[in-house]
């Protein structure tokens, strides 16, 4: 995700990268390209210059990197999850109290959604009453990746868990999940699962589905259907171009967005933009400490879900599958 | 040309009373209702006669039954139609309850009966399902059907209709049973009543999703509301090892209007009676190839299956766990 944020904040106004912390040789033409220079951690964070952290580290180092840049003063934008242990998250927040904490959930950020939620908060199809998350991913992952991913949950659909608390507006108080491995049988000789569909509910009665697959094969579906007292509003997906091709064989559209690269390119830029302003103490960050919290208590509850065949009724304790 | 008769004089009756009417080689040869009247102005519209049960199922010339008449009725008259050697097309469900669908099945289940799931003969849903046994995107893996009544009904009727998965979401299992492929064999449901507290008070839900999974590890969630806002919403996601097959919501008409505020399509079609309309249609011709000895599409085992899959649901949604078939 580096290769991501780095280029972003080397070109948003308002910041400048001036250093890239990575031990790994080939990081030093990355950091040259973007006019930084590499420096061990301890030197960025000593340096009174530097007002804030970006953290795309490997997901084990994240809370690591994120406690001592807080320590150190730095407002932080770190990538989700904070860590795979919500045991260790929860023991972690007294240190962010306070903090100035940017949790990566950049679709929170995408152009689309972002419209659908000021649609959704204008009453434009009355009150919220039900949602649809479609999150299919192009292609499965290799095995390898698989043992350190946390597992589909909390490494893929935590990203819907949070948009699910972001537009329903209300915690989900049960959760259920079911889950399959369908695509690649290696994923379930892992342990893990590959095709998983998630109901949750709220307290006052609000219902959410998220459809989750390692591999769709059609690119990368990224969808939002709100169902409300008064219509619906839909977040299609984002095609290549909108060229049509129509012959006898009928009508024939560009393949959708392939990845998160292209399909989110301008939520990444927009998060960066965001942290800009969070840096210069324009903005409280959108996303914090507590919703990666939130989100990975749901991951969790999913998880244990699946494992224990059951519905999930407190999905805030601490359950490990 | 095959002599039917239509018992039952309602909304869906006029609908198969038309369709048999004009359908080249059927004749509605009767229109049994318990309200005089009723049958009196249907017979009237499609060029029948009123008639009675007991006569239709004595006349020999009679080879079909069509039943479109409450629920409760159902399995009666079906079994009845049956015992007098006749071909029978019942509406969905078979009854509303299971246990008393399951005591009928040794009469039923290898009589020559066609339920009602309308759905099946949707062109849409048949290309659909035609897409998935072409195997051109491989095979199905998950299912999303989406189905959302326009506008809930009265709280009259919801008292009577045996609950949401029952009545409405039925529909659904069905064309679960039908795209999957395999039997599921666990149902998880969760309901709420957000549109009508009326409906609630019934101790009813209005606002539903129910997850199936088959013993292949096949996935599916159905929606269903019965209140959507935006007109009568019916589409089918079926997602597959190679791509996915969609079938969309039906307009009123192609046209959209292009101005500053966007571009706005026409309205969905509006409920059952139009979106259906040719599914109603063929399901009709369908009845006149059996007549014409085709078996039949859909079967007696397969209402009880959609039964036991709404019966699960409703428990599910009730007790708050998951049901396992």
């Amino acid at each position: 995700m580096g290769h991501v944020h780095g280029p972003n904040a080397a070109r948003q106004p308002g910041l400048q990268l001036k250093y890239v912390v990575d031990p790994r040789p080939e990081a030093a033409a990355f950091a040259a390209e973007l006019g930084a220079s590499i420096v061990p951690l301890e030197q960025a964070l000593g340096d009174p210059a530097i007002r804030g952290v970006l953290i795309c580290s490997p997901t084990d180092q994240h809370l690591g990197h994120a406690l001592a840049a807080v320590a150190a003063g730095k407002a932080v934008f770190s990538e989700k999850p904070i860590d795979l242990d919500l045991a260790k998250v929860r023991a972690a927040a007294p240190h962010f109290a306070g903090a100035r904490f940017q949790l990566g959930f950049n679709r929170r950020f995408d152009p689309q959604f972002v419209r659908l939620k000021q649609q959704l908060d204008a009453g434009a199809i009355g009150r919220l009453e039900s949602l649809h998350l479609i999150n299919h991913d192009p292609a499965a992952p290799p095995p390898g990746f698989i043992p350190t991913s946390g597992g589909l949950f909390k490494d893929f659909t935590i990203h819907d868990l949070d948009l699910a608390r972001w537009l329903l507006g209300e915690e989900p108080t049960t959760v259920y999940a079911v889950a399959s491995c369908l695509v690649d049988a290696e994923i379930g000789r892992q342990g893990d699962v590959d095709t998983a569909r998630t109901v949750l509910k709220t307290a006052s009665g609000r219902l959410c589905v998220i459809s989750n697959t390692r591999r769709s094969g059609y690119g990368y579906d990224q969808r939002i259907e709100a169902f409300g007292s008064a219509g619906m509003l839909c977040a299609g997906n984002v095609a290549n171009d909108t060229v049509h091709v129509m012959t006898e064989a009928g009508d024939t559209a560009a393949p959708i967005r392939p990845a998160f690269a292209e399909r989110y390119a301008d939520a990444y830029r927009a998060e960066i933009e965001h942290f800009a302003d969070v840096v210069h103490g324009r903005a409280q960050p959108q996303s914090g400490y507590a919703d990666g919290i939130a989100a990975l208590a749901l991951a969790e509850a999913c998880a244990w879900s699946v494992v224990h065949d059951q519905v999930c009724p407190f999905p805030n304790e601490v359950r490990h599958a | 040309m095959h002599k039917v008769v239509l018992i039952g004089a309602g909304r869906i009756g006029h609908i198969h009373a038309r369709n048999a009417a004009r359908h080249p080689r059927l004749e509605l040869a009767g229109v049994i209702d318990a309200v005089a009247g009723a049958a009196t102005a249907l017979a009237d519209e499609v060029g029948s006669t009123v008639t009675t049960l007991d006569a239709a199922l004595a006349d020999a010339s009679i080879r079909g039954v069509i039943i479109a008449s409450s629920t409760a009725t159902h399995l009666e008259y079906s079994q009845r139609a049956a015992a007098a050697g006749k071909l029978v097309f019942c509406e969905k469900p078979i009854d509303q309850d299971l246990e008393r669908a399951r005591s009928a099945a040794a009469s039923l289940t290898g009589a020559r009966l066609l339920l009602g799931f309308n759905r099946r003969f949707d062109p849409n849903f048949r290309a659909l399902k035609a897409k998935l046994d072409g195997g051109t995107i491989g095979h199905i893996e998950s299912l999303q059907i989406t189905s959302n009544d326009p506008a809930p009904p009265p709280p009259a009727y919801v008292a009577v209709s045996g609950g949401l998965f029952k009545d409405m979401a039925i529909h659904d299992f069905d064309m679960a049973r039908w795209l999957l492929g395999e039997e599921p064999t666990t149902v998880y449901a969760v309901g709420s009543c957000l549109v009508d507290p009326a409906i609630g008070q019934l101790g009813d839900v209005d606002t539903a999703r129910t997850v199936l999974k088959t013993a292949g590890g096949r996935l599916c969630v159905i929606s269903n509301t019965r209140r959507s806002g935006y007109g009568y919403d019916q589409r089918i996601e079926a997602y597959a090892s190679g791509g996915m097959v969609r079938a969309d919501n039906v307009l009123e008409s192609t046209t959209q209007v292009w101005s500053q505020a966007g571009i706005a399509s026409d309205p969905l079609q509006n409920f059952f009676l139009d979106r259906y309309a040719e599914a109603y249609r063929a399901e009709m011709a369908h009845f006149a190839d059996m007549l014409d000895g085709a078996p039949a599409a859909i079967g007696y085992a397969d209402g009880l299956a959609a039964l036991a899959l709404a019966e699960a649901a409703t428990t599910s949604a009730k007790t708050g766990a998951i049901v396992h078939l």
